[in-house]
């Protein structure tokens, strides 16, 4: 389905709520603050600019979406946040502190979720206050019990003691995103999280997310190339185009909290998506005609 | 169609066909040996006499190549006098079955010829002293090289280049000089095994280190695990099943090398068992130990295979005996739990 034809509101309109919100949000201290952040790198083709010039500030609690058509450096710019990719123009700060390298204050969830197969889900998701708390073994009792904490909160408690192989995709998921917040990063990089979901589970894995993100004190990024899946996550969107990578528009989502599944009908909603898709599928002149030979018989016709 | 479908690529059996598949794995050479020891039409190149006659030189029990003994016995019947008879046989190297079953136990019972030889068992418990010597110490300095060589790139690059020439030469090649510095005792073949195992040992795993999934090492730098953390608690438990897996796969090339090792100095174990069988021409003897060597082979890798499945149920996806005890236990709070996604 493409919006390009609808007739729609602006996606700039805001109601009073919304904007009363993004007032709020305004009010909060700066997280992240990427300057003129860029990445090249030397191929046999010649120098490809991967990133150029990208810049924009993360509010505390925000949850920002990152997307962009295929190529425009999406997962290398959250992997250059995380700190597995060098930069190599432009900062990046984090509580004003600028940081290089991978650290337990930027989380991750990857696509391929990533959990270690050799330990549980309970071990699993201590592993980050084990290998970041200072002294070995201080209170191994209450790591316990915070991991503890945040498979509970992630609805798998029952599966404590099961092992990664056992699981299915979405609780895989859960978990890692459980290992995630159990070491209380400031920032929660997620690169596209729900790609490699079903689509049942994937609209299942967006409801737990946005109630994860209301009761946890944690900001998010996230990747996706699912439209519908940024609109209705996030409060601001970051549009990347490719050639280089660089940011095209970023865009307030005026779509009103708590966010809700008939959501994805509304007028801002569809406004917000129309915009996306501007920017991200240009429209073309007409749809590409395969050179196809007709080899039904007349009347034979499916439509 | 229920013929074709065992002609689907990959397509797994069931168990039962399974079994039986493997099991003919063994039956079929064995029918081939039995067809070729008792059907006497089936080569036997040669006759048993059971009765000289009138031929002097042909005895009891003597082996006669076929085509002199039909000559012997034409030209004596043509002389009117009374001619051999006799059975086809096999040449004394090609033992029956029964007879190479029968020396399973015969081989343990019988006494050595000579005062100071070693019984069989003795002989074969030597052997495999041998093996687990050089294979341990082997593995003691190959399984840490291999392990780091495949973590840092600094290490690679120090040993891989020299480790890829070396492997080429060939373990017996070393078999003077090793008796030249470690004497003609178990010095030497222990040392043979040890050259034969180590360099093969530490590419293979450091090949299987480097196959580790990245993504894990990835994922544990941003829950803040770094340095040697990195490495005790990602590298090390993420590889452990394959190293169990290259040991097993190692110990039976160890195997292999035994043979040229034992002949190294003073002959021992059960290739001296064999040569010396072989000397008095006891042929089942020397079949019954080379089975052997299988028989021990294959029993301790299924064993280790089994121990494997034990240790890392994360990996097999098969569970351990304790493992299943625990899910007794933990599906039973399942089923009070909220219906979850199902796995």
């Amino acid at each position: 389905m493409t919006t390009h034809n609808l007739a729609l509101p602006s996606y700039h309109n805001q109601s009073p709520e919304v904007r009363a919100r993004f007032q709020r949000i305004a009010q909060r201290p700066v997280v992240l603050k990427v300057e003129h952040l860029g990445k090249s790198f030397e191929s046999v083709k010649g120098t490809v600019q991967a990133l150029h010039d990208v810049s924009f500030q993360v509010r505390r609690r925000e949850f920002i979406s990152i997307i962009g058509p295929s190529g425009c450096g999406k997962s290398t710019l959250i992997r250059i946040l995380a700190g597995l990719e060098e930069h190599t123009a432009g900062q990046i700060l984090l509580d004003e502190q600028e940081v290089t390298g991978p650290g337990p204050d930027r989380g991750m969830v990857f696509q391929g979720y990533t959990l270690f197969p050799w330990l549980t889900v309970l071990k699993n998701v201590m592993f980050g206050l084990e290998v970041s708390s200072p002294i070995r073994g201080i209170a191994g009792i209450t790591i316990e019990q915070e991991a503890r904490g945040w498979i509970d909160m992630v609805g798998l408690s029952a599966f404590a003691d099961s092992y990664p192989h056992e699981l299915s995709g979405g609780m895989k998921q859960r978990v890692a995103i459980a290992r995630a917040l159990a070491n209380r990063p400031r920032i929660l990089l997620m690169d596209e999280p729900f790609g490699a979901l079903d689509a049942q589970t994937r609209a299942k894995m967006q409801s737990y997310l946005l109630q994860i993100w209301k009761n946890v004190d944690v900001t998010i990024i996230f990747i996706t190339h699912d439209l519908d899946e940024a609109v209705y996550l996030s409060d601001r969107i970051i549009v990347l185009k490719a050639n280089p990578g660089e940011v095209q528009e970023i865009i307030e989502v005026p779509v009103e909290h708590p966010r809700r599944p008939e959501q994805f009908l509304s007028q801002e909603f569809l406004a917000t998506k129309k915009r996306l898709e501007e920017l991200i599928h240009p429209p073309r002149e007409a749809e590409e005609l395969l050179p196809v030979v007709r080899m039904t018989q007349i009347g034979d016709e499916v439509y | 169609m229920a013929r074709a479908r065992y002609f689907i690529i990959w397509k797994e059996l069931d168990p039962a066909r399974r079994k039986i598949f493997q099991v003919c794995s063994f039956v079929i050479p064995l029918i081939l040996w039995a067809a070729i020891s008792y059907c006497p039409a089936i080569w036997h190149p040669l006759m048993k006499v059971s009765d000289p006659g009138s031929i002097g030189h042909f005895r009891v029990d003597a082996l006669i190549e076929k085509g002199a003994f039909f000559r012997e016995n034409a030209k004596a019947l043509a002389e009117q006098r009374k001619p051999a008879s006799g059975v086809p046989a096999n040449p004394v190297y090609l033992p029956a079955p029964h007879e190479v079953a029968a020396s399973f136990y015969k081989a343990f019972v019988t006494p050595p010829r000579l005062p100071d030889e070693p019984w069989l068992h003795e002989s074969l418990w030597h052997s495999i002293k041998i093996i687990l010597w050089g294979f341990l110490i082997s593995s003691v300095l190959a399984v840490p090289l291999g392990i780091i060589g495949g973590t840092y790139r600094l290490f690679s690059y120090l040993t891989d280049p020299f480790i890829e020439f070396f492997r080429y030469l060939p373990a017996p090649a070393f078999a003077a000089l090793a008796v030249a510095v470690l004497g003609i005792y178990d010095g030497p073949k222990v040392a043979i095994i040890v050259i034969g195992t180590f360099f093969q040992q530490v590419l293979m795993i450091s090949n299987t280190t480097q196959r580790l999934d990245p993504a894990l090492l990835e994922a544990a730098q941003t829950l803040g695990a770094r340095g040697f953390k990195l490495f005790s608690r990602v590298v090390i438990p993420g590889i452990l099943p394959d190293v169990y897996r290259d040991m097993r796969i190692l110990l039976g090339w160890a195997w292999t090398y035994l043979i040229v090792a034992e002949v190294v100095g003073n002959s021992t174990g059960i290739t001296w068992f064999i040569n010396q069988q072989a000397k008095y021409r006891i042929y089942d003897n020397v079949y019954a130990a080379i089975i052997m060597i299988g028989i021990i082979g294959l029993t301790t890798d299924l064993l280790l295979a089994w121990f494997g499945t034990q240790i890392f149920t994360w990996k097999s996806g098969k569970r351990s005996i304790l493992s299943r005890l625990r899910t007794v236990y933990t599906s039973a709070r399942v089923k009070q739990a909220l219906p979850q996604e199902t796995p």
